[in-house]
């Protein structure tokens, strides 16, 4: 179900690559992320950044360290939004905005921004950042 | 004879006068000139009336003929458009009088007209050791032979064509590793796109003279090289004689300054001592500047600020030879001269300079304003710290602050505050545009490529946001994502569609202290930070203002005017949750002068959300409680409950149960 203009079809077959490779990887990333963040090593190279909550984290093996360490069992990703943009450099820029619940904990709302390269034909994330919603849950 | 002698030297040399501009006057002629300087076919398509010339066409007409300017008042003025200059220029039967022909001496001295050596329009064609062929490169014997007779003293002019495309280092260097001959150059100077310079005696000349066809740039191209007999550089014609270097040496003594290692040449011209002495420093000419140089090299070569302001300078290639003689030199003061391009800047740039003068120059009106004046400057001279008096670093400069800091460190993963602070300014001055209503003037703000994106989110199970709707007004395009979540997004790329469409957008009203900010280093050139935080949207007078929340991601390159330039700009807007707004303090609050420092752990956040399930309290009111009693989950817990048993803690505190 979906809501269309009048007389538009669907632009699933016509999306621009940014956006195909962005939500193939948003997707890829939750799924990891939900159910073994272990694994997430594999998206990041070791000249990654990760900023969550505002500390920052350099190099793949940091990154996988803190995400493991994050004080939770259970994670549920659910994106409300996502959006995409090329840069000047051709990596992509995501923008994701969604929920997430962490154990029992309340829902909450997050922010997260990843950036893309292309890496010997492969997408890897360069830069991620995360922060919980704070105006507004998600 | 001799008025219209002394007009033709009156015009070629460069005048000192009241007003008015050389330029003009210089310009044509030179152009005359110049035309075809340099190559060998033309001095034989031409007669040799133009090659003569254009011998005598030292840098810039520098060419003083010594005495003869002594006796010349007053200076003619170079622009007035005289006829008689011109034509004097162009009647070559005339310029004959100046070429020294029977008298053996090359020097261009005692042109009287009763002087034996003139002759009357004529062209003495003499037939056998007559003058050099200038037409051609004179060949080994010829120069043998006229060094013997010594014409024009053996003196050479190299010149190379196309010479300005290369710095003199390299191009002297190259010309010296393929010739088998070392030799000194004197007077390098370019004219043009060429490149001159002197050497001495014949065997270096004609080993030079092989060096034409050896030589390769970069590209692959052949560097020519003409060699041809001259008159001695203007440096060395005229050159001071020793008493007056001893006056030279003496009055520039009392103008350093030892502690300071500073030597003010201001006016040189009219120091007292010098003109007492008859001494005429005019700096313009390279035989004055030589001589000051080598009295600079030989006395002060520790100098570290020279004050050449007010004299005229109008090129500054014997400045150049400076380099070599006074390397320390750091300040230079070269306001209220006559500079017309940054391109004589070029020929000092090696100086390494950290504080400029050049106010007071033509130069300056090239710019259509300060900040591209300065960066400009900066190009020859990166590691300048003062310009005209100002400081050039600010914090607004991202050229050359920003690619220092943005230089990815190995042990420094935080970000520095000098960047943040950067940030923090360019969000400042973004949402006061922003938010003043005058959208267009983003414009400046964003790269000709910027890409927009404008994402509204929505959750099916609220109710759908009407009031959102209208972002989506323009909007066309409304996709479908899967979850069935609507969701409108809109892509705008060119500073020019961006721009337009923010200027659609609601009329908005930032709260800069809500604003979360994240920044992370791309690479040397491109920042990345990302905002959270609230704005108010006032729609019309009447309707209560609405409070939003955005997410907005820019992506920043630096720009030539110290600005951060905008690439790419993504925002996300949703309604702020009406609960959040009553709660003034989510997070410590911040000066809008500041960036946030990271809000709370995780640890801590665990604590907060473990307290505002069991207290029932929504989350930021957890938090305050927690902050307030120092993560003391305990004593938290006490002093909410009797808090809360006092009634004290307002309905809003506590999650609604929906």
């Amino acid at each position: 179900m979906g809501v269309h203009e009048a007389g538009q079809r669907p632009r699933m077959g016509d999306k621009p690559i940014w956006e195909q490779i962005g939500s193939s990887f948003i997707q890829h990333y939750y799924q990891l992320f939900d159910n073994d963040r272990t694994q997430l090593g594999a998206i990041y190279i070791d000249a990654s950044c990760l900023t969550w909550e505002g500390q920052q984290f350099q190099g793949k093996a940091a990154i996988v360290e803190k995400l493991s360490s994050l004080p939770f069992q259970k994670i549920q990703h659910s994106i409300t939004s996502q959006d995409h943009q090329p840069t000047p450099d051709s990596c992509i820029l995501s923008m994701v905005v969604g929920q997430l619940k962490a154990d029992e904990d309340p829902i909450m709302g997050f922010h997260q921004m990843f950036l893309l390269k292309n890496i010997n034909d492969a997408w890897v994330c360069t830069n991620d950042m995360f922060r919980l919603a704070l105006h507004n849950f998600g | 004879m001799y008025s219209t002698a002394k007009n033709f030297r009156t015009y070629r040399t460069e005048e000192y006068k009241g007003g008015g501009n050389t330029s003009r006057g210089r310009v044509n002629y030179k152009s005359y000139f110049h035309e075809n300087c340099g190559e060998e076919n033309v001095y034989y398509k031409n007669n040799g009336y133009k090659s003569r010339l254009s011998q005598f066409q030292e840098d810039d007409g520098n060419t003083a003929m010594s005495d003869i300017q002594k006796d010349l008042h007053p200076r003619h003025n170079l622009s007035t458009t005289d006829d008689n200059n011109r034509k004097v220029a162009r009647d070559n039967k005339d310029l004959i009088h100046i070429t020294e022909w029977r008298d053996g001496n090359h020097q261009m001295r005692n042109m009287n007209k009763n002087e034996p050596g003139c002759k009357d329009r004529t062209f003495p064609m003499t037939k056998n050791k007559g003058p050099m062929p200038k037409y051609r490169t004179p060949s080994k014997r010829e120069i043998e032979e006229n060094g013997q007779n010594n014409i024009y003293g053996n003196w050479f002019k190299i010149t190379i064509p196309y010479g300005r495309k290369y710095t003199k280092t390299w191009l002297l260097n190259s010309i010296q590793s393929k010739c088998s001959v070392h030799f000194t150059p004197v007077d390098f100077h370019y004219v043009r796109s060429q490149a001159h310079f002197f050497v001495k005696n014949s065997t270096t000349a004609f080993a030079l003279k092989n060096v034409n066809y050896k030589i390769h740039d970069e590209n692959n191209h052949q560097v020519r090289l003409f060699v041809k007999e001259s008159a001695a550089p203007s440096s060395e014609q005229n050159k001071l004689k020793p008493e007056e270097i001893e006056q030279l040496k003496l009055a520039m003594k009392k103008r350093f300054d030892v502690s300071q290692k500073s030597l003010n040449l201001q006016s040189f011209r009219f120091d007292q001592d010098l003109m007492s002495h008859d001494i005429d420093m005019i700096l313009n000419r390279r035989n004055c500047m030589s001589a000051t140089l080598t009295v600079i090299e030989e006395n002060f070569p520790e100098l570290l600020s020279l004050n050449l302001c007010s004299n005229k300078l109008y090129q500054l290639d014997g400045l150049a030879d400076i380099i070599p003689k006074a390397p320390q030199i750091k300040i230079l003061n070269l306001s209220n001269n006559e500079l017309k391009s940054l391109r004589q800047l070029d020929k000092i740039r090696e100086m390494k300079l950290e504080e400029l003068w050049l106010q007071g120059n033509p130069l300056y009106n090239n710019f259509s304003n300060y900040s591209t004046y300065m960066s400009a400057i900066l190009d020859y001279f990166p590691k300048l710290l003062c310009l005209d008096g100002k400081d050039v670093t600010h914090s607004m400069d991202v050229e050359t602050g920003a690619s220092e800091i943005l230089k990815p460190s190995k042990k420094n993963h935080g970000v520095s505050e000098m960047l943040k602070n950067l940030v923090l300014q360019f969000l400042e001055q973004y949402y006061s545009i922003y938010d003043c209503g005058d959208r267009s003037r983003l414009l400046d703000a964003y790269h000709d490529e910027a890409c927009f994106s404008l994402t509204i989110p929505c959750n099916p199970k609220e109710l759908v946001p009407l009031s959102l709707y209208k972002y989506s007004k323009s909007n066309r395009n409304m996709k479908n994502c899967k979850d069935h979540v609507l969701l409108t997004q809109l892509l705008k790329h060119t500073k020019r569609d961006v721009v337009d469409f923010l200027r659609v957008l609601p009329k908005t009203q930032h709260d800069l202290s809500s604003f979360m900010v994240d920044i992370c280093i791309l690479t040397e050139k491109m920042l990345c930070f990302s905002v959270n935080g609230r704005f108010k949207e006032e729609v019309e007078a009447t309707c209560p203002v609405i409070l939003r929340a955005f997410t907005r991601i820019f992506i920043v390159i630096p720009a030539s005017n110290s600005r951060l330039c905008i690439v790419n700009d993504t925002l996300t807007v949703s309604n702020a949750c009406p609960k959040e707004i009553q709660s003034d303090v989510s997070i410590p609050a911040r000066a809008p002068s500041s960036i946030p420092v990271p809000t709370i752990s995780q640890e801590q956040q665990a604590m907060v959300q473990a307290f505002s399930t069991q207290s029932g309290m929504k989350f930021n009111w957890s938090l305050k409680c927690l902050e307030q009693n120092d993560w003391n989950y305990a004593v938290a817990g006490q002093n909410f409950t009797l808090l809360k048993a006092e009634g004290k803690i307002p309905k809003e505190a506590f999650q609604q149960i929906s």
